[in-house]
């Protein structure tokens, strides 16, 4: 007979197994959902997940991918792990990719080195432009950031929407939704000649870093720690709790935005309507698989930057619509948050006394 | 038919508490019986084993001789045994009817009719079709009765049930539950209201920490006298040396208000009182009148007027936890795991609770942590934790380590001022002995102390002066040498 017992205290071993077992259940559940539909489990996974991957050209489209989501789920991870429900890094890439889209293009034609520091910025602070509002209607009118911040994403891609077909659209672009292409200088260097990796991957490597050390190293990242355990506590050691949601959300948001302008200066090199694949929602998934460590994020990003490349090469190989991509996402929320259960109960096998 | 309700050598011992203590009661139909007991005297936990939420370590129930096994609340339903929670169960958005059928598997229309002979026959009229959400406080606890009722019970327990009633549903209640004792219904009333007990009971069961104190007939009782079975006498094991107190104010209050916007809390109004150096002001009440918002309050938590709170000639009262204590001020809350300390946190990480500023935590922004490690280790001896390891989990500490570890992490500052909120709640004796003996050497020193309490025997080992919380109002500051436990009891319980 199994039981169910409940654990004295949650398992450190199994807090950072879990996502390896949730990972696992992904693929199980996935070759189940290929079996259903017709195709050969293995073959289907090893297209899903190996193909893409097996060459030089896929590697680089991984790290392409994994850059941004890496880059947002460590902003969201401060505020994740402080207890603030930033949902809307999907918008704040967008309003990033804006503000450094429209500075790209007010230096259209012109060269320096100065340029792409300028544009760099601009998309951090548009990104932290849009997270303060949220932050702010949280902090002085108790309003729900959850709400706000998600219904906030579809504000900045409609005005995205308005400003690529209208006053921004290229003037010679035959009407397409498009701005102009940015000028070399206001571009992300690539780091190989023919492959698509660019210079990008260095912010989320500095974002990284710098999480950690403000995690672990700072007040800063002792009071989110607090905070995150307990808002009771937080507030009786006298932390100042409003200032601390404003400078999460504004880290938050300086991410995702540096995220949009590493797409819009990186592989596009123009705004488009289509500046991100749901990287800002996919980061959520990515910052809980990384158990909202910097080092766990980098692996998760890795992981589900496979799913959007693998669900390229199963659409192209085996006819398989690309949203598998997403299907494949949300199973790996969903068994993580199942497997959760391990962390504060155990199975225990009991011999059949009667 | 008689029914007979027998709680045999019942055991129940949490981490550092005994709940029950051995406890042995027999209940007979016909009478209405009182639970008496301050917070924290083990009713509770008696009770939530009696319904069946909680297994008990040792002991047994038998109804009419029957050895009862009450694995859960189910169980207890199976047995006749119904319970009327302090709070309400209910769905709000659900029908009143619905929410009398949802667990049970009779029929509809046999249970309507069910439903309102019951209520016929107890003249409650309730309204069966409409959502449970627009029903007063006191009408919801009809609907919980019912939904007792339906079943039949042979026992049914009331769990503090006024504490949310008007005085006009109060006496209501009690028409009806002596009806219901006339039918043959065992009643088992759980308070710590004297005078409903007087009012309303046969006999009564006082019990205090954990052990049944007194089982007597309301007849033989009066209040005074269960008063004084409830508070218990001073043991006065420790002693405090009774010197004449500065006259040199540290700290006033100068009509303190708070209207909080949540409906579960209580207001404080108009709360006077100073506090001279070297004095401890005793705060009683029973818990839930006020004394956690005081708390808050006082600890900067909640931010009241700047004026309303003087300390040491400074006006603090908008200045936040943080920034008083930079005023030596220092606070340990009621709550331990919850507030005062992070279990899931290292023993050295709760140390860096208390920023004090020359404490040297954090420099610029930076942790410093052989600072906090090596002001951790101090912290340990100085204040008998028992374990050497500061990079303990918190959580692994018994509840008097921990409460030494806050009390000295508050302490090692040498704070003017320390507010405490039920210091050595659900500690042991040693433990609460030794907190006891700290908070006597603060006074030595010449600081002073707030200290709120429901453990009336505390308040007067501990205080110079004692003031009674009832209902978010203080009673006038008495002396401790002229306060009796009666008249506490008395007090706490809203008379005069």
């Amino acid at each position: 007979m199994i039981k169910i017992v409940k654990r004295d205290q949650p398992s450190r071993a199994i807090f950072f197994l879990t996502p390896i077992l949730a990972i696992f259940l992904t693929l199980v559940a996935g070759g189940l959902i290929f079996y259903i539909l017709g195709f050969k489990p293995f073959e289907a996974l090893k297209f899903f997940f190996i193909v893409p991957i097996a060459d030089k050209y896929g590697f680089s489209e991984l790290l392409l991918k994994a850059t941004p989501l890496c880059l947002i789920a460590i902003g969201l991870s401060f505020c994740f792990k402080s207890n603030n429900w930033n949902i809307g890094a999907e918008g704040q890439l967008t309003f990033g990719a804006i503000v450094s889209g429209g500075v790209a293009l007010l230096f259209y034609e012109q060269e320096g080195f100065y340029i792409l520091p300028i544009v760099i910025l601009a998309g951090a602070i548009g990104g932290m432009l849009y997270a303060s509002i949220p932050a702010i209607l949280k902090t002085y009118f108790n309003t729900n950031e959850i709400l706000v911040s998600l219904m906030l994403v579809y504000v900045s891609k409609l005005i995205l929407d308005y400003l690529v077909v209208g006053p921004w659209s290229n003037p010679e672009g035959f009407n397409f939704p498009e701005t102009r292409q940015f000028s070399d200088s206001a571009r992300l260097p690539l780091l190989f000649e023919g492959l698509r990796i660019h210079a990008g991957i260095f912010l989320a490597l500095a974002a990284v870093v710098i999480s950690w050390f403000v995690f672990y190293k700072t007040y800063l990242g002792f009071q989110m720690k607090v905070s995150g355990f307990s808002l009771k506590t937080a507030k009786y050691a006298g932390y100042k709790g409003k200032k601390m949601i404003i400078l999460v959300f504004l880290i938050s948001g300086a991410c995702a935005g540096l995220a949009g302008v590493g797409e819009i200066t990186g592989p596009i090199g123009q705004l488009h309507r289509e500046v991100s694949p749901d990287y800002g929602f996919t980061a959520i998934i990515v910052a809980f698989l990384g158990r909202l460590h910097p080092v766990g994020i980098i692996f998760a990003s890795l992981v589900v930057a496979i799913t959007y490349l693998g669900a390229e090469t199963a659409q192209i190989f085996m006819q398989i619509p690309k949203y598998t991509g997403q299907v494949f996402q949300g199973m790996i929320l969903f068994f993580l948050l199942a497997s959760d259960y391990l962390l504060f109960f155990k199975f225990k096998f009991i011999g059949s006394k009667k | 038919m008689n029914t007979n309700l027998k709680i045999s050598n019942v055991t129940k011992i949490y981490p550092g508490c005994v709940a029950n203590d051995n406890v042995s009661l027999e209940f007979n139909s016909g009478k209405i019986y009182a639970l008496l007991g301050e917070n924290g005297a083990g009713k509770s936990t008696l009770v939530k084993i009696l319904s069946g939420v909680i297994i008990p370590d040792e002991g047994k129930i038998y109804l009419n001789e029957n050895d009862l096994k009450l694995n859960s609340p189910l169980d207890a339903k199976k047995n006749d045994i119904g319970m009327v929670f302090q709070h309400f169960n209910l769905f709000e958005t659900l029908s009143v009817f619905e929410n009398l059928i949802i667990d049970s598997d009779e029929e509809r229309e046999s249970l309507r009719e069910k439903i309102d002979s019951i209520m016929r026959k107890y003249n409650f009229s309730i309204d069966l079709d409409i959502p449970v959400l627009s029903l007063s406080a006191g009408q919801k606890q009809k609907v919980e009765i019912i939904r007792c009722l339906i079943r039949n019970p042979k026992v049914l327990i009331m769990d503090e049930p006024t504490s949310v009633l008007t005085e006009q549903e109060t006496s209501e209640l009690f028409l009806s539950l002596k009806k219901f004792s006339e039918e043959g219904i065992l009643i088992i009333y759980i308070t710590h209201k004297l005078k409903e007990v007087m009012e309303l009971c046969d006999e009564v069961a006082v019990m205090r920490r954990g052990k049944l104190v007194s089982v007597s007939e309301i007849k033989n009782e009066n209040i005074e006298s269960l008063a004084n079975k409830m508070v218990g006498q001073n043991l006065k094991t420790i002693k405090k040396k009774k010197e004449k107190t500065s006259s040199d104010q540290l700290i006033n209050i100068i009509n303190l208000n708070f209207i909080s916007e949540d409906p579960f809390e209580t207001n404080l109004s108009d709360i006077n009182f100073s506090v001279n150096r070297g004095e401890c002001l005793g705060i009683a009440g029973i818990s839930g009148n006020g004394q956690s918002e005081l708390f808050q309050v006082l600890s900067g938590e909640i931010i009241s007027d700047k004026n309303s709170i003087e300390f040491n000639k400074n006006y603090i009262g908008d200045l936040n936890p943080q920034e008083r204590r930079e005023y030596l001020m220092a606070f340990s809350p009621e709550d331990r795991l919850e507030q005062a300390a992070i279990p899931q946190m290292a023993i050295f990480e709760n140390v860096a609770l208390n920023n004090f500023k020359s404490s040297n935590f954090f420099n610029n922004g930076l942790i410093n942590e052989n600072k906090i490690k090596e002001h951790s280790k101090k912290i340990i001896s100085d204040f008998n934790v028992n374990t050497d390891n500061i990079e303990l989990k918190s959580q692994f500490l018994s509840g008097g380590n921990l409460q030494k570890l806050i009390i000295g992490r508050e302490l090692i500052t040498s704070p003017d001022l320390l507010i405490c909120f039920n210091p050595t709640w659900g500690l042991d004796v040693g433990a609460i002995n030794y907190i006891h003996e700290t908070l006597i050497k603060i006074n030595e020193q010449n600081k002073s102390i707030i200290l709120i309490s429901t453990d009336t025997d505390e308040l007067l080992k501990l205080s110079d002066k004692i003031s009674v919380i009832h209902k978010g109002k203080l009673s006038k500051i008495m002396n401790a040498d002229e306060v009796t436990s009666e008249k506490l009891g008395i007090l706490m319980g809203g008379g005069n």
